[in-house]
This record gives C-alpha cells, sequence and structure tokens, in this order.
C-alpha cells in the first residue's frame, strides 16, 4: 500500500489529490499497456460527468478530477461502444459499482476482461446532479454555477467555490431533508473497489501529503504492471504508506459499511411485512413499461428478452403483468450490484434499485453468493451440475 | 346448486388449487400407476406434464402462483433416474434458489414443493397429494399474499376469505 502522486507538477495541481489516477492512465497509455482509457470528463460544469473514451495523453489530462454528481456506470459502456473490450485494451477509472458490474458482465462473456485494466478509484456515495444543485442553493445559499470542487470528507460535503470559499454541510443534515448521495449510494457497502486491479482514494493519506496524494492498493498482477509501467517511466511518484494511514483507511470503510446497513435497514423496512407483495407492487404498477431499467442494467443483456414472449405475459397491456417485474427480479436479482441506473432511468420513479437491492440481500443471505466480488466466484445456478445429495 | 348456494359452500370447504408438473417419464407414469391402481387421492391438483423436471423454467412456478395456484408442485425422477440423466439435478439447483426468491418477493415458500416420484410410487404419490393438500389448507388462498393480483380473485374480494377463489381459474 503506497501513497502516490504525479511527477508532473501541472498533473499534481489539476488532480483530485495529487493526479495519481491520472499518471497511471497517462503512462499505460503511452508505454503501450492500454490503447486508451476510459474516463468520466466533465463538460459544461461540475454537475455534467459523461463517459469518454481518451486515447491522447491530453485527454486524459482534461479528465482529471473527481466528479462526484456524475453518477455514470462505465460497464456497460464498454459492452455498448467499446464492442465488450474484444479487440481493445481498455484502462477504465472505476467505483466500486462500476468496477463490479464490469466483474459480472465479464463472468457472463459480455466484457473481455484479459483487455481490462480497472483503476479503482474509492467511493463514498455520488449525487443526482439536478438535485445536487437545488441542494448548494438551498443549504449553502450560493450559485451552483460557482462551486468548481466538492468533497466528501468526515461526514460532511465540502464544496469549494471559485473565489476560494470553503462551506460545508453535513451529510445527515442533507439526506434527511430528501438530498445528498443518491439512495442506493446510501445503502452501499462497497467503498474500496477491491474487485478491481487497483484502488485509489484519499482516505488513510495522513501528515503533510494530506489532500495531496493518493492512497493506492494493489490487488492483482495487473495492477502491479499498472504501478510498475507508471513508475519505472517516471510518471508516478510512490511512498509507503505509514501504519496509521491504514489503519485509519480501514475504520473509515468500516464506519461506510456500519451506515450502509443501517441504511438499508431503513429503507428495506418500506415493504415489511406479510403484505410485502402487495405493498411492492402498490409502487411497482406506475410502470409504463418503458423498459429503460432493463436498458440501463448491466447484468441484462439477453437478445431475445423473456418478457417479450406472450406465453410469459400478456404483450401490450399497462400497467404490465407481474410477470414483467418479477422476470427481471429473478434473472437479476441474484447479481444485482446495486449501481442504481434503473432508478435513476425510471420515469414513474419506481423505487426500483432498492426493490432489486432488497431481493439481492435476500438471496445473498440464502446462497452466499456476493455479486461482482471476484471473477472467481461462480454465478448462483451456472455450476448446478456439482449439487448432488 | 343455486349460486347463493355454491357461494356459500366454497366458503366452507375451501379448497386450494395445486398446480403440479410432472416430468413424463416417471412422476406422470407414477400418477398414472396410482389412478389405474385405483386410489382415492385428491382431486385439487391440475397436472401439466413435461418431458423432464430439468425442462422447468422457474418463472413458470411464479406464473402459476400468478394464475391463481395456492400450492405449485415439482415432480421428477428420483436423482440417477433421469431420462435426460441431469435433468434433476438442474431442477434441484433451481428450487434452491426459487425458494429464498419467493420469500423475496413475498410468497410463502413452502407453497412450493419438490419431489422426486418414479413410475413404480403410486402410494408415495397419493400420500403426496393428500399431504400437499392439508399444507394447502393450512396456507389459505394464495390471495391472501397476492392481493388484486391473483388471478380468479379479483379487486373485489375481501382478503383472507376462501372466497377468494370462488371462480376457479383452472376448471
Ligand atoms: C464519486 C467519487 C467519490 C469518491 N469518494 C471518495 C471517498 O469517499 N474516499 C476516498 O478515499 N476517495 C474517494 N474518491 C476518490 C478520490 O476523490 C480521488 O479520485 C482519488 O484519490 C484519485 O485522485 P487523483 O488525484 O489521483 O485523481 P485524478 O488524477 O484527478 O483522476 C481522477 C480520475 O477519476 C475519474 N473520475 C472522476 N469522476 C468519476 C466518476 N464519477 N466515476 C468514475 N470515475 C471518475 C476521472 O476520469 C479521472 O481519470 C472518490 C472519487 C469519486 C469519483
Ligand atoms: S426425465 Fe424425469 S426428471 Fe428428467
Amino acid at each position: 500500500m503506497f501513497y502516490g502522486k504525479a511527477t508532473d507538477q501541472a498533473t499534481q495541481e489539476r488532480g483530485e489529490c495529487g493526479g495519481a489516477v491520472t499518471a497511471i492512465l497517462t503512462a499505460a497509455l503511452e508505454q503501450n499497456l492500454v490503447d486508451g482509457a476510459l474516463v468520466i470528463k466533465r463538460s459544461e460544469s461540475i454537475y455534467d460527468g459523461f463517459p469518454f473514451f481518451a486515447t491522447t495523453k491530453e485527454e486524459i489530462a482534461e479528465a482529471s478530477g473527481s466528479l462526484h454528481c456524475a453518477p455514470t456506470l462505465s460497464a456497460k459502456v464498454i459492452k455498448n461502444y467499446l464492442d465488450g473490450a474484444r479487440d481493445t485494451r481498455i484502462a477504465v477509472t472505476c467505483k466500486p459499482c462500476d468496477a463490479r458490474a464490469i466483474v459480472e458482465m465479464g463472468k457472463r462473456n459480455q466484457i473481455n476482461m484479459d483487455n481490462i485494466y480497472m483503476v479503482g478509484v474509492n467511493c463514498a456515495g455520488t449525487m443526482p446532479p439536478v438535485p445536487a444543485r437545488e441542494m448548494i442553493r438551498k443549504f449553502y445559499e450560493i450559485d451552483p454555477d460557482d462551486v468548481v470542487k466538492e468533497e466528501i470528507a468526515k461526514g460532511k460535503l465540502i464544496i469549494q467555490t471559485k473565489d476560494g470559499e470553503h462551506k460545508e454541510v453535513s451529510i445527515d443534515t442533507l439526506e434527511k431533508e430528501g438530498y445528498g448521495r443518491r439512495k442506493n449510494c446510501q445503502r452501499c457497502e462497497f467503498n474500496i473497489p477491491r474487485m478491481a486491479d487497483i484502488a485509489c482514494g484519499n482516505w488513510g493519506v495522513i501528515g503533510p501529503d494530506a489532500g495531496q496524494a493518493t492512497f493506492i492498493e494493489v490487488f492483482t498482477d495487473k495492477g502491479q504492471k499498472l504501478l510498475d509501467t507508471a513508475t519505472s517511466s517516471g510518471a508516478l511518484t510512490l511512498t509507503d504508506a505509514p501504519p496509521e494511514g491504514i489503519a485509519l483507511r480501514e475504520k473509515l470503510d468500516g464506519i461506510m459499511v456500519k451506515m450502509a446497513h443501517k441504511f438499508m435497514d431503513a429503507q428495506f423496512a418500506k415493504y415489511d411485512g406479510d403484505d410485502k407483495f402487495e405493498k411492492m407492487f402498490a409502487d411497482l404498477d406506475r410502470c409504463i413499461l418503458c423498459r429503460n431499467c432493463i436498458i440501463n442494467c448491466p447484468i441484462c443483456y439477453c437478445e431475445e428478452c423473456f418478457t417479450k414472449k406472450d406465453y410469459v405475459m400478456a404483450q401490450g397491456t399497462l400497467p404490465p403483468e407481474p410477470m414483467f417485474h418479477l422476470t427481471r427480479l429473478m434473472h437479476i436479482g441474484p447479481s444485482c450490484v446495486d449501481c442504481g441506473q434503473c432508478e435513476d432511468g425510471c420515469p414513474a420513479e419506481i423505487p426500483i434499485a432498492m426493490i432489486t437491492h432488497m431481493v439481492q440481500t435476500d438471496l445473498q443471505k440464502a446462497t452466499g453468493y456476493v455479486p461482482g466480488r471476484s471473477l472467481e466466484d461462480p454465478i448462483p445456478l451456472s455450476e448446478w451440475e456439482e449439487v448432488q445429495e | 346448486m343455486s349460486q347463493a348456494e355454491a357461494a356459500q359452500s366454497s366458503e366452507q370447504e375451501w379448497e386450494p388449487r395445486i398446480l403440479t408438473f410432472c416430468c413424463n417419464w416417471c412422476s406422470y407414469a407414477g400418477a398414472d400407476s396410482a389412478g389405474t391402481s385405483r386410489m382415492q387421492y385428491p382431486t385439487n391438483m391440475r397436472i401439466i406434464r413435461i418431458m423432464c423436471s430439468g425442462r422447468l423454467n422457474p418463472m413458470f412456478i411464479v406464473k402459476g402462483f400468478l394464475s391463481g395456484a395456492d400450492m405449485v408442485m415439482m415432480l421428477g425422477c428420483h436423482f440417477g433416474d433421469c431420462h435426460y440423466l441431469k435433468g434433476n439435478f438442474a431442477c434441484n439447483a433451481r428450487m434452491t434458489l426459487l425458494k429464498p426468491y419467493l420469500q423475496a418477493i413475498g410468497i410463502n415458500p413452502e407453497r412450493l414443493y419438490w419431489n422426486q416420484i418414479s413410475a413404480s410410487e403410486a402410494i408415495k404419490f397419493k400420500e403426496t397429494m393428500e399431504n400437499i393438500v392439508k399444507k394447502g389448507k393450512e396456507l389459505g388462498p394464495i390471495a391472501n399474499e397476492l392481493g388484486v393480483h391473483a388471478q380468479g380473485a379479483g379487486a373485489q374480494t375481501s382478503k383472507k376469505t376462501a372466497k377468494a377463489v370462488a371462480e376457479d381459474s383452472f376448471s
């Protein structure tokens, strides 16, 4: 475990925490380890982040900095627009949900894992862009467009304006009022992407380096290769992380996991009781069958959708027969990574990610399968032949 | 029987409807042999014959519940006897996942029953049927759980009454 920062002064300054990620990506590209980097790039403002496939050093540099209001998911982008990395070698910056989704898609042969380098970034949550603007106006009383940087630290959302002013409000306050992180991020117990090749983040960086360097943990040989490439080409400077820093990072992670469990219990309680089915369908019956949840879901990939068969459900009725939702829940339930893309895309505002996540946690209790944790865990039912009594 | 009488009797003597999937090679033959041996067993079940228990898509079971079945039963060959060698292992694996799934969506997993009955086990078939009907009566109508989404129940029927299934969508 290391502290890392870009050797180059300009990259250091542009970067969120010393520009280590940018340096690693640039070195990988220049040393021909990858053909390009899939990054999240800022457009008009910090509320506009979009996935971008950078193939030059300059393009990677443009994407430096963390965008906390970019609830994008890179996994399906790789499949839909980069041909599932069949012939392109890609380094991708991924939050834990990105990484888990990529792993799940890799297991289903939708992404060629041989060509993927996952540069993980720790994540304590993202915010939906439009409500975030509203929140800045309401709680910080400034123009959202004046914000140049936001950061989640010590349970507070800290923003920095273009005049260099810092303002902070506790996340608790924001979330009690219905703002702050997305609901699925509140429930997320994966803050450090341990399934990626490396994980980078500011947690655990203490002393004079605090805020100026990135804590890097390596998990795989590929990750080691990324670091070696970056250090040998002189792009990245590494120092060993002190034990207190490592302990602090673990502690912060532990706090977040505990909070996530509290949020899960609180949110799932909505459907508790003997009439769970009816309560769930009170929400699900708002569905207008736009299929956005299917289009956005990283786990859904069938060319021929089961729900389009008329022996499964009547076609052309609204709300769709319960078989529509129940099929989704059965097909993706065991592997849901709770990325929240379905809920973000739902025009009827059905808490669909929450329902799917709820089913997933129940199935996890029964099967022990943790979605996206590792490429080695077999997907439930994929190895049934071995189960004999 | 007048309609009023029919309604009254269905209230008194509610009978669960049991959807039974039987594999062609063992369990269906088991049912057959129970029939030819003139065994008396409850008439609550509607049998659907499938070629192998491995053919059963778990969603068919869910669809069964939504169509008004109070219990769904899957009967296949014993391990090692499957006509297609491994179909019943696949079925077994699916059932172990389907039970927690049913629980998760708010259907009592005890409403699903999976067992293995061979062609010669007419007595086991009969006894299974009797037990399942008993269990079904204990659990009550599926409409208790599915509410308005249970077919044949209809929005107008009040909950927790046996009347919920007065109109049998199977018959
Ligand atoms: C939403 C979010 C929340 C975070 N929360 C924490 C936290 O709680 N604790 C912690 O230790 N670290 C967190 N981080 C990581 C931290 O902010 C830095 O990204 C990390 O330290 C790397 O800094 P750097 O200077 O090396 O990165 P840079 O060199 O500035 O590069 C940042 C890279 O991140 C990518 N990126 C930016 N936004 C996103 C996004 N939304 N999704 C995916 N990739 C993105 C960019 O493409 C860019 O390549 C978070 C990052 C993000 C994106
Ligand atoms: S043939 Fe009977 S279970 Fe496969």
